[in-house]
């Protein structure tokens, strides 16, 4: 403790959210020039946490993480060293770890975690992967004829299950599967855009997905599997039949057609709390809140670069986008302001491609990009938590899942790469 | 007063003794005032004193009578004293006045009726008014006779003889600073030693002589001291010749001036001020008065006055000063001032004289050693002429700055100094104060004009030759490119994936979507041959039905057309047809370049080697090909169609020209002042049009100004390959072989007036390598955001945002 004692002292006084690592709420001397490694060996000492028990702290000032000594922050803020600092701190998220990653014959263009299943991707081969969580690939669903763009679990009941997958031929495909017969089948066939799938998102009561696509549009489709085809008039049905020579399947038409955006719509996501609330980005520029009851274009938000992903988190509430410039965007969906950016993180060197808010975590985010990083943020922090090299060299990464400790990556070196990361979920820390 | 007597009791005697050389005959009334002491002495003292006092006075009335003094005094004191009698009546027996008239024969036993007596002489009508006034003037003073006594002289006795005169007696009293001495010395301040042969000192103030007092001897003086306990306090008063006893009030004076004290004791030097006006402001105005009118009437009298003066002054009889005129004061020239003290004024032409050489090293006496001429430089010095020499002079050493010998070339040094300034012409030179910064044009920030593409975001790999050309589809999603190796791809703009591939058997030079969004038909041109590609699988259903049917329809058509020989529509063999190529143009030379019509029917072809079919364009529905020039004027480089109007542009080596196709006519002729063009681009507005020339040049035409280049800009190290404009931002880029791509914010105004505004936003350096001297080949704009695509001779594409 002698070192303790040199130097400038603040008086700062640790509060904490979770009651294990709780200590007295008294002002502690500390010296000016700790940073968060110092500070952290203080609540270890508090805490009596020896060896093996030491955890690492991460101390918010203001909702802000710490990332500088004591002093450079005062001092960046023109705060006095007089007054008491409250610092809250919080256990850190432990660095991501890298489980394994899995080879595929292209480019991994979508992946998902099924928070009890396994793992879905699908690719430029034209094909849906499912994986198992022990690694293995259970299934190769082929049946797209264009490069498989997004996927969407439906259902996953051990070895039976539903998803959806869309891709550039212009149809999402419904599938089943079964692991025990090692049988698949596509359920129906969802047509009605004329450009290919770019993002697929279901509704909290599962009844409803919702597509974008590069026409410009958003259509609004059930999952309940029809009997027969609806009637869809498509003047090139014959021609593609007779040249695709594919069997017959279902073909299901869309329920609803959201159309204002001018460019290619490449993210939709549902809000898992309001199943009608809908929310998506396109190359237009523009994020759109839609009210899918009532078919409306609630707001309309804008910026300057094209969007590229989108991500809603239930706990903040806040949109995050993913954007032609290396820059992450935060919004507040709730606001009628139509270009009010709440929050940006920038760290990318590329374009952000895809984001994915923790489930678990009403401040923690992941991104993937161009420079080939996966990225997980923190928004109360400046800089990102973690950066994580996706692959060899920098290739793309196109799209990236966070479930509950799983984080899914795909990408341009046609791997899809697994990590660990630690659970968020019961934390009392991590919800605002 | 009682201290002197005895003095005057001692004298009286002498005086009588020496008062006989006096020779006043007539009796003069002696001076009132000492008669009234000694009345008022007569009457305190005994009857012995009082006939002493007259004796004195007798005795210069009458030298004879010596021995009966005191009876000759009883005789003379009817005369010699009627008046004063009267007045002593008239001081001292104040209640004797009111009994006058009854007991006048009674008072002739005093002094009284005698007065009276006389005054009854002189008119007895008179007497009761002078009693009554003697009566009434007692009131207010002690003497009203002797009023009147001082103011006229009154004659004496006898009328008829006017000249005598009696006068009245000089009464030292009144108004007279003498009045304290009872028998003045009046010779004045005289040395008194002029005296010590006379028994007198002096007169007094009637002319008698006022006699030496009795001087004892020393032996008298010494007693005299030694019995007057007083004596030491007396002083000698040379005038009188006798001692006077100081009295306290002397002796009091006489101390305080010893003690440098003011003599008088009741005089007080300090006195309270008395204010005259005072310093409070009363509260209360003095007079409680009103204002006198004259206060606020104006003075007739100064207006008059006034009007005199003005009248004066328009009749011009007074010429009013001005104010401040202070007449010229003479000049005077200081003839012989040679050496003026300031130096003359410069002239505004003046120019100063050149400044002489500041002295070097080796001017100096003691210049360092390697300064020293040599032997050798000596003697070549000396050698050369006079006129040749570099310096006048040869450095040399002193040991002290005394030794140094005058200069001997000085006089002449400054004659031709002289001359040379007297002689030689000297110019201003106007230097501009022009701040460099001022003459740079306002441009706004770079920063202001966003959004324009800043850095690589998507690279396109996959080619294995030059990629000459890129064209991005309408839609925005797909790329295609066309290469050296023989090979065309059409790339997913945003991921940078490769969808297609297309091998040809020629070296691919131009690639073009054709630009409607119903017909989805890729131009490319190969060697001899234009082929129109239908891109399968990337398309909607619907839309490449369409195009399928519209690349179609021509053949039926060209059947029945005649066929034009310098273009031959083909069927792509089956092979080709399942690659996605649906038609074959032949043509007779290598083309260059393709180029489609807005509206995706017609497309032009440029093969610069065949001379007058050089530009060809081609009908896609029809499959017709038409000539649209009999001839052209030198080698054609580029071509492209207006994006409004049924213009076409022709590039050749150094002109734009601009035709008409309806009215088939030559509107234009640029003259780009290039050597030879490389690209070119039509504003989507149609205005304006940029080409890029292998001499570095990129020219703006601004097509309603001039045929000259509006702007000629010169950024790039190397030839141009290309130019291209945004079709939706106000953005143009250039591409060169040095690798590097320029992006400039060129903003149209729709306001005729207002010129473009060019702005250079952003280089681009060594986007491409170099390879054989070949750069960037090719820049095109992404149709709806603002991201650059520019293709190169290391086989790369690459995406900017």
């Amino acid at each position: 403790m002698d070192s303790l004692e040199e130097g400038p002292q603040v008086q700062v006084k640790f509060v904490t959210r979770q009651r294990q690592f709780a200590i007295p709420e008294t002002a502690i001397q500390t010296p000016a020039r700790l940073r968060r490694y110092g500070l952290s060996q203080i609540i270890n000492l508090v805490l009596q946490n020896e060896g093996e028990k030491q955890r690492p702290f991460d101390f918010l000032i203001d909702g802000e993480f710490l990332r500088t000594s004591l002093a450079e922050y005062l001092e960046e803020r023109n705060l006095s060293t007089e007054n008491v600092l409250t610092i809250e701190y919080v256990e850190s998220m432990l660095p991501p770890t890298p489980l394994s990653s899995y080879e595929h014959d292209d480019w991994v263009s979508a992946v998902q975690v099924h928070r009890q299943g396994g793992f879905l991707t699908g690719s430029y081969d034209n094909h849906v992967r499912l994986w198992n969580r022990q690694g293995e690939c259970t299934q190769i669903l082929a049946g797209h004829t264009g490069a498989v763009k997004a996927v969407q679990w439906l259902t996953s009941d051990g070895d039976n299950g539903t998803l959806l997958s869309g891709a550039l031929d212009r149809s999402v495909l419904a599938w089943e599967y079964n692991h025990s017969d090692n049988s698949y089948s596509v359920l129906y066939e969802c047509r009605g855009h004329t450009a290919g799938i770019e993002s697929i998102a279901l509704n909290a009561t599962g009844d409803q997905f919702a597509t974008g696509s590069a026409d410009s549009m958003i259509k609004i489709w059930t999952t309940t599997v029809p009997k027969t085809s609806d009637h869809i008039e498509e003047v090139t049905e014959t021609r593609k039949r007779r040249k695709t020579a594919k069997d017959d399947r279902i073909l299901k038409a869309p329920i609803l057609t959201l159309s204002a955006h001018t460019g290619s719509v490449s993210a939709v996501v549902y809000n898992p709390t309001a199943a009608d609330t809908l929310y998506s980005g396109g190359w237009d520029h523009s994020v759109r809140v839609w009210d899918v009851e009532n078919h409306v274009n609630v707001t309309t938000k804008n910026c300057e670069k094209v969007v590229h992903a989108l991500d809603y988190s239930q706990h903040s509430g806040l949109l995050a986008t993913g954007h032609a410039d290396p820059v992450i965007r935060l919004w507040d969906p709730r606001t009628e302001d139509s270009s009010v950016v709440k929050q940006t993180l920038s760290g990318h060197q590329n374009w952000v491609t895809s984001v994915s808010w923790s489930p678990s975590s009403s401040y923690m985010l992941a991104s993937g990009s161009y420079d080939g990083l996966v990225k997980v943020w923190d928004i109360r922090a400046k800089g990102a938590l973690y950066s994580l090299s996706h692959g060899k060299g920098s290739k793309k990464v196109f799209s990236i899942d966070w479930s509950d400790d799983i984080m899914l990556s795909g990408g341009e070196d046609n791997q899809m790469k697994i990590h660990k990361v630690q659970d968020m979920s019961g934390r009392a820390d991590a919800l605002a | 007063m009682p201290t002197t007597r005895p003095t005057k009791k001692a004298v009286a005697p002498a005086s009588t003794a020496k008062a006989r050389p006096a020779a006043t005959k007539k009796t003069i009334a002696s001076e009132p005032k000492s008669r009234k002491r000694t009345v008022q002495e007569a009457q305190r003292d005994s009857d012995d004193d009082e006939f002493g006092d007259v004796a004195i006075d007798m005795a210069s009335d009458d030298e004879d009578m010596d021995g009966d003094v005191e009876d000759d005094d009883e005789d003379d004191e009817v005369d010699a004293f009627p008046e004063e009698e009267g007045q002593d009546m008239s001081a001292a027996d104040l209640e004797d006045d009111n009994d006058e008239e009854e007991d006048s024969e009674g008072s002739y036993m005093d002094g009284d009726s005698i007065v009276d007596s006389q005054e009854e002489n002189e008119g007895d009508e008179a007497e009761e008014d002078d009693i009554e006034s003697d009566f009434g003037d007692l009131e207010d003073d002690i003497d009203p006779n002797f009023g009147h006594n001082l103011n006229e002289p009154r004659p004496v006795e006898s009328d008829y003889n006017p000249i005598k005169r009696e006068y009245p007696e000089i009464d030292p009293e009144y108004d007279s600073d003498s009045s304290t001495e009872e028998n003045e010395n009046t010779v004045g301040n005289i040395p008194m030693h002029w005296y010590d042969d006379y028994p007198h000192i002096g007169y007094d103030i009637h002319g008698k002589k006022v006699m030496k007092p009795a001087t004892g001897d020393e032996l008298d003086k010494f007693l005299s001291t030694m019995d007057d306990p007083d004596s030491w306090l007396s002083a000698h008063n040379f005038k009188e010749g006798q001692d006077v006893k100081l009295t306290a009030e002397e002796l009091e004076i006489i101390r305080r001036l010893e003690g440098n004290r003011i003599p008088d004791a009741d005089y007080n030097p300090y006195e309270d001020q008395v204010e005259f006006f005072t310093s409070k402001t009363e509260i209360m105005p003095l007079s409680a008065a009103p204002e006198p009118k004259r206060r606020f009437i104006p003075s007739k009298h100064e207006a008059k006055r006034i009007m005199k003066i003005v009248r004066a002054i328009r009749e011009g009889r007074i010429v009013p000063r001005k104010s401040g005129h202070v007449p010229p004061k003479p000049k005077y020239y200081n003839l012989w001032n040679d050496a003026e003290d300031k130096p003359r004024e410069e002239h505004v032409m003046h120019i100063t004289a050149p400044k002489m050489k500041l002295p070097t090293h080796d001017e100096s006496y003691n210049p360092p050693a390697e300064y020293l001429p040599t032997e050798e430089e000596i003697k070549e010095w000396n050698d050369m002429d006079k006129e040749d020499r570099p310096k006048n002079y040869l450095p040399q050493k002193y040991n002290a700055l005394r030794n140094v010998p005058g200069y001997g070339q000085f006089i002449q040094e400054r004659f031709e100094r002289c001359l040379d300034l007297y002689l030689a012409p000297r110019v201003r030179k106007n230097r501009l104060n022009i701040d460099p910064e001022s003459l740079i044009p306002k441009l706004p920030s770079p920063r202001d004009l966003q959004p324009f593409p800043t850095r690589l975001a998507v690279e396109y790999l996959g080619h294995e030759g030059r990629v000459r050309s890129v064209s991005v589809d309408p839609s925005g999603l797909w790329l295609a490119s066309g290469s050296d190796d023989k090979t065309v791809r059409v790339w997913e703009v945003a991921t940078g994936r490769c969808m297609k591939t297309y091998h040809l058997d020629e070296l691919v030079t131009s690639v073009v979507w054709g630009p409607s969004k119903e017909v989805a038909v890729l131009a490319v041109t190969c060697g001899y041959k234009v082929g129109l590609i239908l891109p399968e699988k990337i398309f909607s259903p619907e839309l490449t039905l369409h195009s399928e049917e519209y690349l179609k329809a021509g053949f039926a058509n060209s059947a029945t057309s005649e066929v034009n020989p310098k273009a031959t529509w083909k069927q792509p063999t089956p092979a080709e047809f399942e690659q996605g190529i649906r038609v074959w143009v032949h043509l007779q030379k290598p083309v260059k370049q393709v180029t489609w019509h807005r509206k995706g029917d017609y497309f032009a072809t440029v093969a610069p080697d065949a001379n007058n079919s050089a530009v060809l364009i081609h009908q896609l529905t029809k499959h017709q090909t038409q000539q649209p020039f009999k001839k052209t004027k030198g080698a054609v480089q580029r071509v492209m169609f207006h994006p409004t109007k049924p213009m076409f542009f022709v590039a050749t080596q150094r002109y734009v020209r601009q035709y008409n196709l309806q009215r088939q006519e030559l509107v234009k002729t640029m003259m780009t002042g290039v050597k030879w063009i490389s690209s070119l681009d039509v504003h989507p507005a149609g205005d304006n049009l940029i080409i890029g020339s292998y001499d570095k040049r990129l020219c703006w035409f601004d097509l309603d100004l001039s045929s000259k280049p509006y702007k000629t800009l010169r950024y790039h190290q190397q030839a141009i390959r290309s130019v291209a404009y945004h079709k939706r931002y106000p953005l143009f880029a250039s591409c060169a072989d040095d690798g590097n791509v320029q992006i400039f914010h060129g903003m149209v105004y729709n306001d005729l007036l207002q010129n473009p505004l060019i702005v250079p936003v952003k280089i681009l350096k060594n986007v491409h390598e170099r390879i054989d001297a070949l750069g960037a080949l090719c820049v095109e704009w992404h149709p709806t955001q603002p991201w650059l695509i520019s293709s190169g001779a290391d086989h790369t594409i690459k995406l900017f945002s």
